[in-house]
């Protein structure tokens, strides 16, 4: 689904990313750790193209993202609050993230009717703007308006963090529920090992922007990766 | 902690991203300064002496003293607008040793060193030496000044008191309309009484004693104000508003692009900034009235008509993606090609213009030719006017925080020279359209108004037959810039 070739961002002399090769099939669920700066983020604003990479190219569904924008049609993410429009209700974010992939105000009812738990009766019908939730709240939002419209690439940074401890077991649900149901290409990175170990099958551990374990997800890895982040 | 707060002013700029672009703001800024604050000096060093001139049988003070309330409704209205109360500031200071009553004290002080409270020096103190020399007594000359300036700063407190409430300003508008009206057609003189104050002020020094004590009257009101909400909930917090769901569903009309029109009408509606920045363009409906009412040169009535249907344009449009810069690392990764997001944006725009011609309709009162020149002036602007206002936007590589309100002078946001340089185009090219071929078909001492007219609204449907290759262009030059624009925009 994603292919990656000789790909490095560096900024002036510091290259902060650089991966020779990595393949991320249909279908899988791809976890990304690593410490404060190894390149998460980074890798992925180039995967959506909100960064140039200096070298090397990213292809996606046989979309090359840096010289062609129809990879947008296929791909949702959510990386931080600048993914939220701060003026809208939550429903309004909804409708008008929905009518962008084509899907109707009705739909989008129909949709959010399933994230009714999720959302624990804290976003729908509370008459606030986007700006004025919490945090946690707004990242609720956010994650969930990335399913609207049963996208096949969905890149969430950090979906953990700032989540409460019921909304991120819920969340680990929800995406096992999702990546099941259909062939979604999941890509997540997180501070949270146990999290990501639960809901991944595949972790990539990146350290100053290499790629330095990439494994199948197995009841051990959890162990190698605590092993690795206590060194 | 004035000095610390002051480095820590000044660490803030020096480590700003873009400084040179910053840079080149603070000098255009500090010339605009430069320019306004002469001219009031000016103003405040002639006015007396050319009105002792003029009208010889009134004393030129009083003269002066009747037309101080207007200057201090003109006053306050532009604080409301404009001056950013360095609130908000404090916030980090809150939980430092400090006592409250200081930091209180401390941005109440501060807020009394603002560009807007040059007023006092620059124009009611030329006055008053001007009265001293004059044959008044020193003694009356520091009075008035002391009176006028406390009146002055009094502003100053009530603009922090009703700062972002648009109540007080509807009361304080509903106040002046009803002072004028009673003025004007109930013979009351509220409005002169006032002005009959000032000039007892000189018979009866003691009188100053009001101005004095109404500054610290608004003083100690500010001051409980504050310390009463000085917390996150109060004065310091962002105000949460109950949202209203306002579908605006009558705009579907436009078909797939009302969901942007939509969220262009939501934006503005429900965000201080560009909130203000469209009622000011609605005052650009208002030239006219300048424009019509006094003998013009023909390329003046260009110049009107360009104002009168585009002061969108020149305000809200100058910014436009700009206006999306909290979230366009969302935008940029939504199911939207840049080509449908630009034509959205040239649709609002063109749909802002139609309605500002619509509005026009009255200046048919001053004749069909006015119009027919509003009409033609409509069509370059949503012709061409949009594309070069997009463009100039796009050259804006500052972020804009939609729900803060503007500060005019002490920081500027998304503006740039370049920007500045396109608004150019927007004035010069119509006037030349206009003038060209009506000086080439017109006689030696006539234009040939028909022709101009022709020319210029021509010349917007010109561009609208060209939209497509233009929109193409646009489209280049707006993914070139992409990355660039991105990440000026996620730096804060």
């Amino acid at each position: 689904m994603i292919t990656l070739q000789n790909l490095t961002k560096s900024y002036e002399d510091t290259t902060v990313l650089s991966i020779d090769q990595l393949e991320i099939p249909k279908g899988q669920c791809f976890g990304l750790v690593g410490n404060n700066g190894a390149g998460k983020t980074t890798l992925f604003s180039l995967l959506l193209d909100l960064i140039k990479t200096s070298t090397g190219e990213i292809v996606s569904n046989g979309i090359e993202v840096a010289k062609s924008e129809d990879w947008k049609s296929f791909t949702s993410a959510f990386i931080d609050d600048s993914f939220l429009i701060g003026y809208l209700t939550p429903e309004e974010y909804f409708y008008f993230v929905g009518e962008l992939r084509g899907i109707n105000k009705e739909a989008v009812d129909s949709f959010l009717e399933i994230y009714k738990d999720f959302f624990n009766d804290e976003i729908l019908d509370q008459k606030k703007y986007l700006r004025d939730f919490s945090k946690g709240n707004q990242k609720k939002v956010g994650l969930i308006a990335t399913f609207l419209g049963s996208p096949n690439v969905i890149i969430l940074d950090e979906p953990f963090a700032n989540l409460d401890p019921t909304t991120q077991i819920r969340l680990k649900q929800l995406i096992k529920k999702e990546t099941e149901s259909r062939e979604i290409t999941l890509l997540i990175s997180s501070h949270d090992l146990n999290h990501v170990t639960d809901v991944c099958n595949r972790i990539v551990l990146l350290e100053r922007g290499s790629v330095i374990m990439d494994k199948e997800t197995t009841s051990k890895t959890l162990q190698e990766l605590e092993a690795y982040f206590s060194a | 902690m004035s000095t610390s707060l002051f480095k820590l002013s000044r660490k803030k700029f020096m480590r700003a991203p873009q400084l040179e672009a910053k840079l080149a703001i603070k000098i255009i800024m500090a010339l605009v300064v430069l320019y306004f604050g002469s001219a009031i000096l000016i103003g405040g060093i002639v006015i007396y002496p050319a009105i002792s001139e003029t009208a010889l049988d009134k004393d030129a003070i009083s003269v002066i003293n009747s037309v101080l309330v207007l200057i201090f409704i003109f006053e306050i209205i532009i604080r409301y607008f404009l001056q950013q109360l360095p609130v908000t500031e404090i916030k980090s200071f809150l939980l430092l040793s400090i006592p409250k009553k200081r930091i209180i004290k401390n941005v109440l002080l501060r807020s009394l060193v603002s560009i807007y409270n040059a007023l006092p020096i620059l124009f009611y103190l030329p006055i008053s030496i001007n009265m001293y020399l004059d044959d008044y007594p020193l003694k009356q000359a520091i009075v008035w000044w002391v009176s006028v300036t406390a009146f002055s700063l009094c502003l100053n407190f009530i603009s922090f008191l009703a700062n972002k409430n648009n109540k007080a300003l509807a009361g304080f508008v509903v106040i002046v309309v009803l002072l004028y009206t009673c003025e004007r057609y109930f013979e009351t003189e509220l409005l002169r009484a006032a002005g009959r104050f000032f000039d007892a002020v000189l018979t009866q020094p003691l009188w100053v004693a009001v101005p004095l004590s109404t500054l610290v009257l608004f003083y100690l009101i500010t001051f409980r104000f504050l310390k009463n909400n000085l917390n996150l909930e109060g004065a310091l917090g962002s105000k949460k508003e109950i949202a209203r769901a306002g579908r605006y569903d009558f705009l579907d009309v436009f078909g797939s692009n009302a969901l942007f029109l939509k969220n262009d009408l939501r934006l503005i509606l429900r965000n201080v900034r560009p909130r203000n920045i469209v009622l000011m363009s609605f005052l650009f409906l208002f030239y006219g009235l300048i424009f019509y009412t006094t003998p013009q040169p023909q390329f003046g009535l260009v110049f009107a008509s360009i104002f009168i249907s585009g002061g969108f344009l020149l305000t809200y449009g100058n910014y436009v993606p700009a206006w999306d810069s909290e979230y366009y690392s969302f935008l940029m990764c939504q199911n939207i090609s840049y080509k449908k997001y630009l034509d959205s944006k040239f649709r609002l725009m063109a749909f802002a213009v139609i309605t500002s011609t619509v509005l026009s309709l009255p200046y048919l009162y001053f004749g069909l030719d006015v119009y027919l020149m509003i009409l033609a002036g409509a069509f370059f602007n949503i012709g061409l006017g949009t594309w070069i206002t997009l463009y100039g936007g796009m050259l804006n590589k500052q972020p804009l925080q939609l729900n803060v309100k503007a500060k005019a002078f002490e920081n500027t946001q998304a503006f740039s020279g370049k920007q500045f340089l396109l608004i150019l185009p927007k004035m010069v090219l119509p006037v030349l359209f206009f003038i060209i071929p009506a000086t080439l078909l017109g006689s030696e001492e006539e234009l040939n108004a028909t022709a101009g007219l022709i020319g210029l609204g021509g010349s917007g449907i010109l561009g609208l037959i060209f939209k497509n290759q233009i929109l193409n262009l646009m489209v280049k030059l707006f993914a070139k810039d992409k990355h660039e624009m991105l990440k000026a925009f996620t730096q804060k």
